[in-house]
């Protein structure tokens, strides 16, 4: 559906405004319901524990780790909460 | 090597990271000649720690994604697309790139020049790309675009809507036609608001969320079925 048409049936005038309200209707519907799916994939690095999020990301949907014996990725599942460090020096 | 990754490895967010963390069953050790003992004062237990392998594309996020609201082309108006094994990639160096079919069917499919199209299914060239040319057999693309691959995995290419950073009235909202209603109701929301009607309002929110909600629904078909007593009166 054209902006021109979503103005008619909403009954304004003012192109800007609209077009600002659609913007906010758009990121509303996007943040409710998973209508674009991506995924990025990263290289993970011996002893580096941060991975920075996709900077587009509204939600996530799995995260994921490449089992090197057989080439797939296995969703792995997130923690409850942060794990108490007693010592962090390098816990290799 | 990594294995079991479902069962050894967590994640955490922090802010707008991830924390990944491996658990092992270890100690603290140390080499001493050839052997690697554990060292006294420490106990074998079940740790957390960072990860201890470099892992090339070892981690993947599947997310949903903020993309551009408006688009040059409905999405009911695209209905482009081919799938099929005979699908090859032309890493043409210094020359374009190129896909190529054995069934000669990208015109048939709808594929024209100018056309932003999805390649998934294959082994390194998924992604979205914008057609140049489109004959027959070959479609057309930017120098730099592919890496070369024969033709033997199924792939599947189908055309998007170009994507408008500074939309005019003739844009389209990227959405389909049931969100695009949606969108009309929230616009006459915010009308309402500014009219000081808040009765108004709620009631084109409530009709917003309601689109968005069928729109959601549409995707499933749930059949329910229920016993009829045998003393059911009809």
């Amino acid at each position: 559906m054209t902006v021109q048409e979503i103005m008619e049936r909403a009954g304004t005038r003012e192109t800007s405004l609209a077009i600002a309200w659609m913007k906010d209707a758009y990121h509303l519907v996007q943040s409710s319901i998973k209508e674009n799916v991506k995924t990025q994939k990263s290289n993970i690095i011996d002893g580096i524990r941060d991975y920075p999020l996709p900077a587009d990301l509204i939600s996530i949907k799995s995260i994921s780790i490449k089992d090197t014996s057989d080439s797939k990725y296995k969703i792995i599942r997130r923690m409850t909460h942060a794990p108490i460090v007693a010592e962090d020096t390098d816990p290799e | 090597m990594s294995y079991d990754t479902n069962k050894n490895w967590f994640y955490e967010i922090s802010g707008r990271d991830i924390h990944l963390w491996q658990l092992v069953e270890t100690a603290a050790t140390d080499t001493i000649g050839a052997h690697r003992v554990k060292l006294p004062a420490e106990y074998y237990s079940k740790q957390l720690i960072y990860p201890d392998e470099d892992i090339t594309n070892g981690l993947r996020v599947e997310y949903t994604a903020l993309s551009e609201p408006f688009v040059d082309e409905a999405w009911e108006s695209l209905t482009s697309t081919i799938s099929g094994t005979g699908i090859a990639f032309v890493d043409g160096g210094g020359s374009s790139d190129t896909i190529t079919d054995t069934g000669s069917g990208f015109v048939t499919a709808g594929f024209a020049a100018g056309d932003k199209i999805r390649v998934i299914g294959s082994a390194s060239n998924d992604g979205d790309y914008v057609l140049t040319a489109a004959i027959a057999g070959t479609l057309t693309v930017a120098t730099g675009s592919f890496t070369a691959e024969t033709a033997s995995e199924s792939i599947t290419i189908y055309q998007i809507p170009d994507e408008d950073t500074s939309p005019d009235e003739t844009n389209h909202v990227n959405l389909n036609r049931l969100l695009s209603l949606a969108v009309v109701d929230y616009i006459k929301a915010q009308l309402a608001e500014l009219e000081g009607q808040i009765d108004l309002k709620q009631y084109y929110m409530r009709e917003f969320w309601k689109k968005v909600g069928d729109n959601e629904s549409n995707k499933r078909k749930i059949s329910m079925s229920f016993p009829i007593s045998t003393f059911a009166v009809k």
